[in-house]
C-alpha cells in the first residue's frame, strides 16, 4: 500500500526527467563537450604525435570574437589545421555560445565548454601560468611542447608555430 | 502492545522530523544546497552579493537570483537575514559575476540606492540600471536606465559611490563612441568611461559625461572620495595601441574630469580581456590613494600594490603582493590606521583568501596569511567596513555567503588542513 503511494510521484518524476532530457537534446544542437579537470589530457591524447592549436574564448570577450572571425578565415584557407576550441563560459549557457560558433561556421569543429564552476581548477589543468585572460591560445608541436599567447593571434605567430606552410590569401 | 509500537513509531517520526529540521537549519546557515525549499530566495542561493553597513550598524546586502535583484538586511552582522525584497519586479538579465555585481549604498537618512547592469543581449550590450528605496527598504522605485544615449550598445561594469556632500555618482564602461566611430568607418580601441551624478538623493541624474576614450572594455572601475564632493576613479585604460595599464582621474558633480594621470606602468601589451578591475581607497593617514591591481605586463606580473599621490602623479611604493599565477582580484580597506589587502589565489587544490596588512601607510607589509579557503567555485572576495571593524564578504558554493569579521590578528582559518 505504502509502496504504491510512493510509486506514483517517482513515475511522474521519471516521465518529467525523460521529457526534459529529450527537450535538452533538441535545444542543444551543438557539439560541445563538457570540459572538466581531465579533459585537457584527453584532448592531448587524441592528438598524440600531431601538431594542434587550442583556442580559449568566451562570449563575454570582444577580442575573442575578433580572433574567432580571423581564425574562421584562416581555416577556410587551411581546413586541415587541427584547431580545438574551448569556451570558458559555463556549459549551462551553451545556446548563446553555439549561436556564435554557428555564425562563424565552426559548427563542425571540436569544441568544449567549461563544465565545472570551480574554474580555477580548470584553468590550472591547462596551464598553471595562465591568469585567465582571453583570448588565450596554445600551440602544441608534434612532441606536444607547448607555446602560449594571450590576445589575438597573428598570421606571423601562426606561421611561426605550425611546421606546415599556411595560406593567408 | 500495538499501542506501544504505535507510540514508538510516533516518537521515531518526531525524532526524525526534528533531525531533518536541524539539518535543514544548519544547511540554510551556510551553503544553498540542501535548503528545505528549492529555489528559495536567499543570499546563499543567490549570486554576486554586495554588502554595506548603515549608520545604525545594520548590514544591507544585495544579490541576484533568477533575474531579480534583491535586497535584504541583517541585524546580527550576517548570521541571519530578513526576507529579501525584490528591487526589479519585472525579471531582467541582471549581470551577476565577480566584475559585474549589483551595488548597494545606504545614506544617513536610511535611503537605499541600488545599481546594476542589465544585459540586453549576449553580445556585450547592456544598460546601467538604478533604483532606490525611500522607506527603509520596504519598497523600491521602478528601476530606471541611467545611460541617456538610447543606443543598443554596451553600457556595463557600473560602479556606485556616495560622497560626503550627498552626491551620488554612477560610473561605467560605455560603447557609444565605439559605435559612432564604426559608423564613420574609423577604428576605435576598447570602450569609453562615462559617468552621471545625482544631487537629489537619486530622484534624478545629470546627463552622461565622458571621462576618457579607449578604456579596457571588461574591467570594473574603482572609486574613492576626493574631497567632500569629488571622486577619484581608477580604471584599466588602453595607452598607445595595446598597452592595458591603469589610469586615474578626478570627477566633479558638474561633470568635469580633472587631474587625469597614469597610475600603473606595467607595459601589459595585450589585445585581450583581463576581466580584472582594480581596487582603491583613500588613505586616512596621508590623503594619498592606495591602489591594487592585477597585471601580466612586461614589467610586472601578478597582484601589485602602490600608493598614488595626485601631487606627484606617480605610483610610489610599488610592491608585488603575489606573483604566482592564479593570484587575482585584490581588495583594499583601511581601519584604525592599518591598511588591509586581501586577494584570491589558487594553489592547485584550493582557492585561498589571503591577507596582508600594513601599519605604515603601505610602506611595508606583513607576510600573507590565509583567512579562508574552498575547493569549489567562488566569487571575488570583498571587504565591508563598519564602525567596529572589517568583514570579509565572500560567496562560494561550498560555504554559501560568508560574512565574517577579521582583524590583523585573526588566526588563519583552515591553515594546515
Amino acid at each position: 500500500m505504502i509502496s504504491s503511494r510512493l510509486n506514483f510521484p517517482i513515475l511522474l518524476r521519471l516521465a518529467a526527467g525523460i521529457f526534459l532530457f529529450a527537450f535538452a537534446a533538441i535545444a542543444a544542437a551543438d557539439n560541445f563537450k563538457p570540459f572538466n579537470a581531465d579533459s585537457f589530457q584527453e584532448i592531448k591524447s587524441s592528438y598524440e604525435g600531431q601538431e594542434f592549436l587550442l583556442g580559449l574564448w568566451s562570449v563575454d570577450c570582444p577580442p575573442c570574437l575578433v580572433e574567432l572571425e580571423f581564425m574562421a578565415r584562416i581555416l577556410e584557407l587551411n581546413p586541415e589545421i587541427p584547431y580545438v576550441l574551448i569556451s570558458t563560459d559555463a556549459i549551462e549557457q551553451r545556446e548563446v555560445s553555439a549561436e556564435y560558433l554557428e555564425d562563424l561556421g565552426f559548427t563542425e569543429r571540436e569544441s568544449w565548454m567549461f563544465a565545472d564552476s570551480f574554474v580555477e581548477r580548470l584553468r590550472f589543468s591547462i596551464d598553471q601560468n595562465w591568469y585567465g585572460e582571453l583570448p588565450r591560445s596554445y600551440f602544441f608541436d608534434t612532441n606536444h611542447a607547448m607555446k602560449s599567447h594571450s590576445g589575438i593571434v597573428s598570421k606571423q605567430l601562426l606561421q611561426e608555430w605550425f611546421s606546415r606552410t599556411l595560406f593567408f590569401e | 502492545m500495538i499501542n506501544t509500537i504505535k507510540s514508538t513509531k510516533k516518537i521515531t517520526v518526531l525524532l526524525l522530523s526534528f533531525l531533518l529540521l536541524l539539518l535543514t537549519l544548519s544547511a540554510q546557515a551556510n551553503s544553498c544546497e540542501g535548503s528545505s525549499v528549492n529555489n528559495s530566495v536567499s543570499v546563499h542561493c543567490g549570486e554576486a552579493p554586495s554588502a554595506t553597513f548603515d549608520q545604525d550598524g545594520r548590514l544591507w546586502i544585495t544579490f541576484v537570483q533568477d533575474q531579480h535583484v534583491y535586497v535584504s538586511h541583517s541585524d546580527d552582522s550576517g548570521k541571519t537575514y530578513s526576507t529579501a525584497v525584490v528591487v526589479n519586479p519585472v525579471a531582467e538579465d541582471a549581470e551577476h559575476n565577480g566584475e559585474n555585481r549589483p551595488k548597494i549604498i545606504v545614506d544617513a537618512d536610511s535611503n537605499i540606492y541600488v545599481s546594476w547592469t542589465r544585459k540586453t543581449s549576449p553580445r556585450f550590450t547592456g544598460e546601467i540600471r538604478f533604483s532606490r528605496s525611500m522607506d527603509g527598504g520596504r519598497t523600491f522605485d521602478a528601476p530606471r536606465t541611467i545611460n541617456d544615449d538610447e543606443l543598443f550598445t554596451g553600457h556595463r561594469f557600473e560602479s556606485l559611490f556616495l560622497t560626503e556632500s550627498g552626491h551620488l555618482y554612477l560610473t561605467w564602461i560605455d560603447k557609444r563612441d565605439l559605435e559612432a566611430s564604426v559608423e564613420l568607418g574609423r577604428d576605435y580601441s576598447g570602450a569609453a568611461v562615462y559617468f552621471a551624478v545625482s544631487s537629489d538623493q537619486g530622484a534624478s541624474f545629470s546627463e552622461n559625461y565622458r571621462v576618457a576614450n579607449n578604456s579596457c572594455e571588461c574591467c570594473r572601475i574603482a572609486i574613492a572620495p576626493r574631497g567632500p564632493e569629488n571622486i577619484a576613479i581608477l580604471w584599466r585604460q588602453i595607452f598607445g595601441v595595446t598597452t592595458r595599464d591603469h589610469a586615474i582621474a578626478v570627477l566633479t558633480p558638474d561633470g568635469k574630469t580633472m587631474e587625469m594621470g597614469r597610475a600603473s606602468y606595467d607595459e601589459w601589451q595585450i589585445d585581450a580581456c583581463p576581466h580584472h578591475g582594480p581596487t582603491m581607497i583613500q588613505s586616512g593617514l596621508s590623503g594619498d590613494y592606495h591602489i591594487s591591481w592585477f597585471t601580466n605586463g612586461d614589467l610586472h606580473q601578478g597582484i601589485y600594490y602602490a600608493r598614488y599621490s595626485f601631487d606627484s602623479n606617480t605610483p610610489e611604493q610599488v610592491f608585488r603582493v603575489d606573483g604566482n599565477a592564479g593570484a587575482s582580484h585584490p581588495y583594499l580597506a583601511e581601519y584604525g590606521n592599518t591598511l588591509y589587502l586581501l586577494w584570491k589565489a589558487f594553489d592547485g587544490q584550493n582557492v585561498n583568501i589571503s591577507l596582508i596588512t600594513s601599519a605604515d601607510d603601505g610602506a611595508s607589509w606583513t607576510k600573507p596569511k590565509i583567512l579562508q579557503s574552498t575547493s569549489e567555485g567562488s566569487d571575488h572576495p570583498l571587504i565591508v567596513k563598519s564602525e567596529n571593524g572589517l568583514y570579509l564578504s565572500w560567496h562560494s558554493e561550498e560555504l554559501g555567503y560568508l560574512f565574517e569579521k577579521f582583524t590583523a590578528d585573526t588566526a588563519g582559518v583552515r591553515l594546515g588542513d
